[in-house]
This record gives structure tokens, C-alpha cells and sequence, in this order.
């Protein structure tokens, strides 16, 4: 996917004046976000589960070298071919070359959005095979030629009336009010490709270590469909998917589905060990697991941004933040949107470029709070900042605009001492008289008229310090002397 | 260098080493328990399942049923082919697949079946020995791919999430419980675990004896999906409707 | 180890949002502090916690502010602050900001503890009973809707103090706010970079506001309430916002 983090201004304006959008954005307090307060009330020591998540998971990532050369090792044990890719080319280009071999031209695939950050879908096209979403948001996303707008719920975008324009026009099907037609619709046209697809491709939620078992959580049954039906399986997953051992499983998918959707689990999970065993009846003759780094290691090497690894790709801080709540995840740029995404797109396809998603964040903690694998986003996103203003970690990514620093420079003035506290007011005070005469100012000048769009911005005071000491008829004193 | 040496390094370094180490520098934390007590664990586990089996059968009835199953209780296998007969039934259908599971076949010996009309079609290769298995897998997709329903035993229940556990293997298909539109799993009495813990204790416990299957499939009742509106709606590409019949 | 500092002395860091804007609520938390028998020091030369710059990425710059603070502030008496965000800022972001700077990393450790929201400090060393027979019912019945905010609630885990203080004013009952913990979209510069963003958040805030019948609005913190106020009174609301001890202030009984 294309990445256009640098039209986050742009993107994010239209999603506000579309009342569909925030029609759509609504649900996701009542829906996803409300589910999963109850399903983590209903979990017995929640907290504690929190908090051995995000050990275990600090653990992998800190020894993600030794976790992966082990994972690498179990796969092979077990049948299957591991492929380390470095970046999105090399994976994408593996995968073409497994299929070039075996003649195959039809590809179904399940939800992974690290198959949307490569652009796999445009790399199989372009070598003439027929790639197939088969999720049903990710396909209503294919048909459309549009992007993922949440992690969970790629189309939850999309009305049922633009669903039903899509398939009439694109698929030829019957014209459908009812979201039940729409479905069996998808069920139809995607059964004929499960039956005749030659390479099923899916994500991971998980990779273990231990066993060479990659976990995937579904609800559809498209995930069990691609991994058993076709007769090569290739699995792609970002390297920060490991987790030590199977017994890790029951702990992480608790953590991941509740957060995700409220389910206690999804409909399906399902773990694949390498391809189909001599005595087995079905399932793929050949398993490829593919490993993507694609700019994960620059996440790595930055210790202040290390913990970002962690994510179980759950999209509870997205559903929990009051920002993607208005702006939705088309204005984010990229794959990940939300908290999580406005630390990890910028990083993943260029920190300058998505300047504007780190600052797009009132800090108000919603996201840590929510995240189940306790990932201190706020903190990250103050730490970007920093960086992109004068840290130095990554000098070329520096970013500040004049106008910016300089009222930086005021600020740092006036709040240098007593004496330049009162002259500011004294200054705000003469300023505002021009303003107003008295009650708020409903008009800014110059940087500040943006606040004024929406709100009164209030009068200084004579200031607290003037008043001090308060003597002792302070309570006795009329409330509104000034 | 390898694709993978050189792959390895960059994480390495990352890490701020030269390449990764034999083993990780501090022990793994664990969610469960530690991996020298996995056999102990195990045993525990394959105790508390059948000392606590009916409160776990119970639990999971209760539990099942809020997932999605259609719960039904029957006190022997036979009972249990007659369960099996009245949904076929229900459902008008025409041709059954099952997976040969001692307790499906259990459950089909008196032959319930026997005049409804319906035909029912075991999923395993090697019945029939002049089919090669390449024939075979075709022959029996193209019967799945057509089946009203399709009938399975499960390897574990787990209580705490109402999910039947499957774990493929000679007799037993990875899409009997998934191609149908409707699928009946029918559990033992004791085969219900307490909750997901004890589940992968016991695969873990597996591994570490050499016992590996290449698949396993937790199944909490019907396909669904949200996708379009929120609006929930079933049997996207699994099964739509999902039955659970405790046996004992 | 030291003697325990007695916890009766205290110092004021008022903020800036408050010396400048809202000096009422810095009144208020005297008044209350000195009834209940505090004995108030106040630093006229203190400005700022930092917390703009800081926020803005400016860390250069914020760092000299908050040294001056640092150092005006005594680490062996309560430091009350009448803003969430402010105390979050001094008692969690100063090890951010401070984390290469050893000498002022354990002026900042030593201080971390002594420092308190405002309520919080209430709710620590006296008991609600005492605080009670300091108030006498107020002439103005109120509904009152304490809008969580969130560095208060999830920086401080300051929640059920304030609430705790609102249920036992006279006169007063605490209505049901809809969507309490949902930021009121102020995000200190935020609202300034994305005004747009922060305005439609600010307006959801609003709806849940007048929903919910109340006809003042809580919180303690400033910067939070001034938000929603400028909002409120835009749209020609008749719903007033109160800072917390401006509740507790005007329902102080005069002393006789």
C-alpha cells in the first residue's frame, strides 16, 4: 500500500464533514469498545493477564533474534520451508516465485494487513494471477479498489447500500437490501474460488516458537477454508508475531480476541503445524512460512519505541481513541491506523512523511488503558515528538515549523519569571480589550483563530499571583472583584 | 551468507549483539507453568478431567449454548444417532458426511438412518483399497462440498469458552466440521476441559512426547461476521448452524 | 531517614492555566486548605510545569521551565495542584524529561510522592466527615456532572475522590454523565494544531453534557473546564463549569 501519511490534515477534514463516516465511527463506542469493557470484566484476573502478557511479549522481543532462529528451526522440523524476507519486495517476490513453480494463477487469501502494508494483491496481479480476498470487509475493500479503515472491520466504512452497489456492479449480482443477501452473495462467489484455488494465503496471529505452530483467529471460516483447501499454504507474518511456547496460546488469545471484538473466543482458531501429515486426509501438500521484517528492525533498534513490538494487532486502541472515533483510518495514511498505527506508520514508511500522526493525540491515555498487552502508547507518541523537534535519534526527520518554535520562544520567555508572568497578562489583558469587551473572546487572531471556530477562548484574569496574599477575609471577599 | 544468517544479524544488531544467542539470557517468563513440570501438569489435567466430568459438562452445556451451539444432552450413543436422525430430518437433507470417530460410529451403529432416504458418507481414506488417495480426497471433497450436514466427534471440549476441539488426523477431515452448512459434534462425557490453559498443557505435553498433528481447529459455534454495518450474520463461509450433543 | 513532614504545611503550585485565567479556583483551594487548618505557602515566583513544550516535543525548552519549578518546590511538604494534568506532568513526564540528568532525576524522584491533586491531598489526610462539618448548605441547588479528565483519571488514578467530595456537598446531586472518561478533546496544544478534530470531539462532550441535565459541569482541572466552557458558551448553554474546590468554596460556612 502506498503510503500517505503526509495528507493527514486533508484526509482527516474530509472524514469529518462525511456524515456517513461518523455515523459509522459512532458505533464503534456502543460496539466494539463497549464489548470489550464487558468481555475483560467477565475474565477473571484481567489485570494480572495484562500484565503477563506484556512480560512475556517484552521477553520475545528482547531475544527476538534467538526466538526466531528457534521458530525457524520447528517449522523446518515439522515440513515446512521458512523464508526470511528483509522488506515487502523480497516477500512479495518469494511468494510469486512458490507460485510461478507450481503453475498456479488463483491465490485466496484471509485478512493479514501485513499483505496490504507489502501491496501483495497489485504484486500478484501484476505477474497475471488472480489474487482473492476472501474476509468479507476485505473483500467488499478488493472489489471497491479501496484500503482497510479499521484492523478488525476493514469496510466498516461502507453502508449496506454501497455494499450492495459494489456487488451488483462488479459481480453482476442481483440488486440486495438485506445484509444476510449480501453475505450469502460473498458465500456463493467465494466458494467456487476456495474449491479452485491452487495457493491459500493467510496471515498469523501467532507464531510459536516451540512447535513451528502458526494461530490464526477467525470468525468466518475463511482462515480454515485458505489453510486446508489449496494445496500449498504460505503463511506471512511480521517477525514480532512469537510466542515461546503453545502454553502461551490460552493467555494470548484471551487477551487478543476479548480486546478485539468482546467475543470470549473467536468462531474459529486455528493452528497449523507445518503442511498435511503422509496419514492425514486433507489439508495443504506444502507450508511456507514467510517472516517480514520491512522496516520492524528500525522499530527494534530504538529502544524507546521497542515496546510498540508488542501489539497483538487487536485494534482496542483504536476503537478506544476519541481521535480515530472522529477521523477514521483512511486519514491515518497507511495499514495501521489510531494510536498504535500513529507510532508504527510513521517509523515503518518515514517519520517526516508522517510528521502530523504522532501530534494527532489529545495524551488522553484511552489507548494505554485499553491495550491489552499494557503498551504505554502516550509515552511513545511524546517521545516522536521530541524526536521529530530536536531530538536526535533521527536528525534528518526533524520537522518544527518556524511559527511553531517561535511561539515556543514566547512561551519559554513568559514563563521565565515572576515579572514576565505579569507582564504577559498585563499584555493579554490590554490585547483582549480589543478583542471584547468583556465575557470570552469569540474571535483570535492568527494561530489561534482555529480554537475561535469552534469555542470562546476565555479572558485573562488579574492573575492569582497578584492577589497573593489572599489576607484573612479571603472568604469574605465578593467572588467577582477582579 | 544465508537469507537467514543475514536476516538474523540485522535483528541481532538491533539487539545490540553480534548474533543470537544459544539461548535466551534470562528464563522464559511462562503464563501456565514451567516446561520440566509439563508431564506432571498434563497428568493433573487428564485427572481433573475425569474426576470433575460432569460438572464440566454442565458448565459447557451452559456455556455452548450462549456461544451459539444448539445444546442437546442424550444419555448413550443411541440416543445420540436418534438426535442426529431428527436434525437431518429437520433440515430436509439429503446427503450426510461424517467423520469416523468411534463415537460416530457408535452413535450410527443401530443404523438410525435405515429408510429415511438420506444418505450418510464416511470421510476417510483407504475404505475403499483400490482408490488411490488422490482420487480419493477428490471424491470425498466434491461429496463435502455438496453435503446437507456433517457429523464429527471431537478430541476435547473446553468449558470456560463452549468450543469443540478438533485436531485432524487418519479418519478424521479437516472440513467435514466446515464445507456443510451445518455441522453436528458430538462429545463425550470427560472430554470437557476446565479452559483454554488445559488445552495447550496437553498439546504442549504431546510435542514433548513426539505426538504431532499438522492442525487443529477450536470451533466456537456458527461462522459469523460483522463486517458489513456491524450487523451480525452467520455461516458466512463455515457452517451456519452448529449442533452439540453430550453423549453420557 | 527524616522526621515525617507535617502534612498540614503545604505548598501551592497554582498553575499557569489558573493564576492567569481562573485565579477564582486558586482562591477556592486556599479557602478550603486554610478552613480545614492548612497552612498555605504560595511561591509568586513559580511559573509553569512545562507541560506545553513538553507535549509539543519542544523538550529543550520545556527543561529549564521545569528546572526553575524544580527547584522552587520544597521535597519534604505537599505539593497541592488544582490541575490533573499538571501534577501528572510533574509527578510522572519530569523522569522523561530529566531521565540524562541524574542530580535533577533525584530531586524529581524525592519530590514524585508529595505531589498532589488537589482532591487527592483532601481525601489523603483528612476524612470526609471533618470536611463535611465545614459546609453549610448552599443556597443554589445543583446538578453537577463530573466530567472525568483524563490525565486526573489515568495519569493519577484520581476518580473516586473527587466523586466521593461531590456526593457529600449539600445541595448538591450528581447526575449520570454519559461518556464521563471520554476526552473532552482539549489535548492541551492538540487543540490549537487540529482545531477541527477537537472541536467535534468537544461537541460529543457537549452533547453528553446537556444530556445529562445537569446544570453545572465538574472537574479538577482547569484547562479541561475551560475547553468545555468556551464550548458551552458558544453554543448559548446555560450549563456552568466548576472546578472542584469552587464547589467545596462556596458551600465553606462562614467562619463566625
Amino acid at each position: 500500500m502506498q503510503p500517505r501519511t503526509t495528507q493527514f490534515r486533508q484526509n482527516s477534514a474530509s472524514a469529518l464533514a462525511d456524515e456517513r463516516i461518523q455515523r459509522n465511527l459512532a458505533g464503534l463506542y456502543s460496539g466494539f469498545h463497549s464489548a470489550r469493557i464487558d468481555a475483560s470484566s467477565a475474565t477473571a484476573d484481567w489485570e494480572s493477564l495484562r500484565a503477563r502478557g506484556h512480560e512475556i511479549k517484552s521477553h520475545v522481543i528482547e531475544n527476538l533474534d534467538y526466538y526466531l532462529n528457534t521458530l525457524a528451526d520447528s517449522v523446518e522440523r515439522a515440513g515446512g520451508h521458512v523464508f526470511f524476507a528483509k522488506d515487502a519486495e523480497d516477500a512479495s517476490s518469494y511468494v510469486v516465485e512458490v507460485a510461478s513453480k507450481r503453475g498456479i494463477d488463483l491465490v485466496i487469501k484471509s485478512k493479514s494487513m501485513l499483505s496490504e502494508e507489502m501491496g501483495l494483491n497489485e504484486r500478484l496481479e501484476a505477474e497475471g494471477m488472480e489474487p482473492v480476498e476472501t474476509d468479507l470487509g476485505e473483500y467488499i475493500i478488493q472489489l471497491a479498489g479501496d484500503t482497510p479503515f479499521h484492523i478488525i472491520a476493514p469496510a466498516i466504512h461502507k453502508s449496506r447500500e454501497e455494499v450492495s452497489d459494489l456487488f451488483t456492479e462488479r459481480l453482476g449480482a442481483p440488486r440486495y437490501e438485506d445484509i444476510e443477501d449480501l453475505t450469502k452473495e460473498a458465500r456463493r462467489q467465494l466458494r467456487q474460488k476456495f474449491l479452485a484455488a491452487g495457493m491459500g494465503i493467510s496471515g498469523a496471529n501467532f507464531l510459536v516458537a516451540e512447535t513451528g505452530t502458526v494461530a490464526l483467529v477467525t470468525n468466518e471460516g475463511n482462515g480454515r477454508m485458505v489453510t486446508s483447501m489449496p494445496k500449498v499454504h504460505i503463511a506471512i507474518a511480521g517477525m514480532e508475531k512469537v510466542v515461546p511456547s503453545i502454553e502461551d496460546l490460552a493467555m494470548f488469545l484471551r487477551l487478543l480476541i476479548r480486546s478485539a471484538t468482546g467475543q470470549m473466543l473467536s468462531s474459529y482458531v486455528t493452528a497449523v503445524t507445518g503442511p498435511r501429515l503422509h496419514d492425514e486426509e486433507d489439508g495443504p501438500e506444502e507450508f511456507h512460512l514467510v517472516i517480514v521484517d520491512n522496516g520492524r528492525s528500525r522499530i527494534l533498534a530504538d529502544e524507546h519505541l521497542r515496546e510498540s513490538l508488542l501489539c497483538l494487532r487487536c485494534g482496542a486502541c483504536m476503537n478506544a481513541c476519541p481521535v480515530y472515533r472522529k477521523v477514521g483510518g483512511h486519514a491515518y495514511g497507511w495499514v495501521y491506523p489510531g494510536p498504535i498505527g500513529a507510532i508504527v506508520s510513521p517509523m515503518l514508511t518515514g517519520l517526516s512523511d508522517g510528521k502530523d500522526l504522532p501530534y494527532a493525540s489529545t495524551l488522553c491515555g484511552a489507548c494505554k488503558e485499553a491495550c491489552p498487552v499494557k503498551i504505554d502508547m502516550p509515552r511513545m507518541l511524546l517521545y516522536l515528538r521530541k524526536e521529530l523537534t530536536q531530538g536526535d535519534s533521527y536528525p534528518e526527520h526533524r520537522s518544527a515549523d518556524a511559527a511553531e518554535r517561535l511561539a515556543v520562544k514566547g512561551w519559554r520567555a513568559s514563563a521565565s519569571s515572576d515579572a514576565a508572568m505579569r507582564a504577559t497578562n498585563l499584555a493579554a489583558r490590554l490585547g483582549q480589550a480589543l478583542l471584547s469587551r468583556g465575557g470570552e473572546i469569540s474571535k483570535m487572531p492568527g494561530p489561534l483563530s482555529g480554537w475561535t471556530d469552534h469555542r470562546e477562548f476565555p479572558r485573562a484574569q488579574k492573575p492569582f499571583r497578584s492577589r497573593w496574599p489572599l489576607g484573612d477575609d479571603a472568604a469574605r471577599r465578593p467572588r467577582d472583584e477582579r | 551468507m544465508s537469507q537467514r544468517d543475514a536476516f538474523l544479524s540485522r535483528i541481532s544488531g538491533a539487539l545490540g549483539r553480534d548474533r543470537p544467542p544459544q539461548l535466551p539470557p534470562s528464563a522464559p517468563p511462562y503464563s501456565v507453568g514451567p516446561p520440566d513440570e509439563i508431564a506432571e501438569r498434563a497428568a493433573l489435567v487428564t485427572d481433573m478431567m475425569k474426576r470433575n466430568a460432569d460438572n464440566l459438562f454442565a458448565t459447557l452445556a451452559h456455556v455452548a449454548e450462549s456461544a451459539g451451539w444448539n445444546v442437546a444432552r442424550v444419555p448413550d450413543p443411541r440416543a445420540a444417532g436418534k438426535r442426529i436422525l431428527e436434525i437431518a430430518k429437520d433440515l430436509e437433507a439429503r446427503l450426510g458426511v461424517f467423520s469416523p470417530h468411534p463415537i460416530v460410529r457408535a452413535a450410527l451403529r443401530a443404523d438410525p438412518f435405515a429408510g429415511s432416504g438420506i444418505e450418510l458418507l464416511p470421510v476417510a481414506l483407504g475404505l475403499d483399497e483400490s482408490e488411490s488417495p488422490q482420487r480419493g480426497r477428490e471424491r470425498l471433497r466434491a461429496a463435502m462440498a455438496v453435503a446437507d450436514l456433517g457429523i464429527t466427534g471431537v478430541d476435547y471440549a473446553i468449558a470456560e469458552t463452549g468450543t469443540c476441539v478438533i485436531i485432524p488426523k487418519a479418519g478424521v477431515s479437516r472440513l467435514v466440521s466446515l464445507l456443510p452448512p451445518v455441522h453436528v459434534a458430538l462429545v463425550e462425557r470427560g472430554q470437557t476441559l476446565p479452559s483454554l490453559d488445559e488445552l495447550f498443557t496437553l498439546r504442549r505435553n504431546d510435542f514433548m512426547q513426539g505426538e504431532t498433528r499438522s492442525y487443529m481447529n477450536l470451533i466456537t459455534g456458527p461462522s459469523r461476521t460483522a463486517d458489513i454495518e456491524y450487523t451480525i450474520v452467520t455461516g458466512v463461509h463455515g457452517p451456519g448452524e452448529v449442533h452439540m450433543i453430550l453423549v453420557g | 531517614m527524616s522526621a515525617p513532614p507535617d502534612r498540614r504545611r503545604v505548598q501551592l503550585f497554582v498553575t499557569c492555566v489558573v493564576d492567569q485565567l481562573f485565579p477564582d479556583v486558586g482562591e477556592s483551594v486556599v479557602k478550603v486548605l486554610s478552613a480545614l487548618g492548612a497552612d498555605v505557602e504560595f511561591d509568586t515566583d513559580q511559573t509553569c510545569c512545562a507541560q506545553p513544550a513538553f507535549n509539543s516535543g519542544f523538550w529543550d525548552d520545556a527543561r529549564p521551565v521545569a528546572r526553575r519549578l524544580l527547584g522552587q518546590l520544597d521535597p519534604s511538604k505537599p505539593v497541592i495542584v488544582p490541575s490533573g494534568s499538571c501534577a501528572a506532568m510533574i509527578r510522572n513526564y519530569y523522569r522523561e524529561l530529566f531521565a540524562d540528568d541524574p542530580v535533577n532525576l533525584s530531586r524529581v524522584n524525592r519530590l514524585r510522592p508529595h505531589i498532589y491533586e488537589f482532591t487527592e491531598y483532601l481525601h489523603e489526610f483528612f476524612d470526609l466527615d471533618m470536611i463535611s462539618r465545614l459546609l453549610s448548605d448552599s443556597p443554589s441547588k445543583d446538578g453537577v456532572a463530573f466530567h472525568e479528565a483524563c490525565h486526573t483519571k489515568r495519569e493519577l488514578g484520581v476518580d473516586a475522590q473527587p466523586k466521593a467530595l461531590i456526593d457529600m456537598m449539600p445541595g448538591v446531586r450528581r447526575v449520570n454523565l454519559p461518556q464521563a472518561e471520554v476526552c473532552c478533546g482539549f489535548g492541551g496544544t492538540f487543540s490549537i494544531k487540529y482545531p477541527d478534530i477537537s472541536g467535534a470531539m468537544l461537541s460529543d462532550k457537549l452533547d453528553c453534557i446537556e444530556a445529562s441535565g445537569a446544570n453545572v459541569v465538574a472537574a479538577c482541572d482547569s484547562s479541561c473546564l475551560m475547553h468545555i466552557h468556551g464550548g458551552l458558551r458558544r453554543r448559548g448553554s446555560a450549563v456552568r463549569t466548576k472546578h472542584v474546590a469552587e464547589l467545596l468554596a462556596e458551600r465553606l460556612k462562614q467562619p463566625a
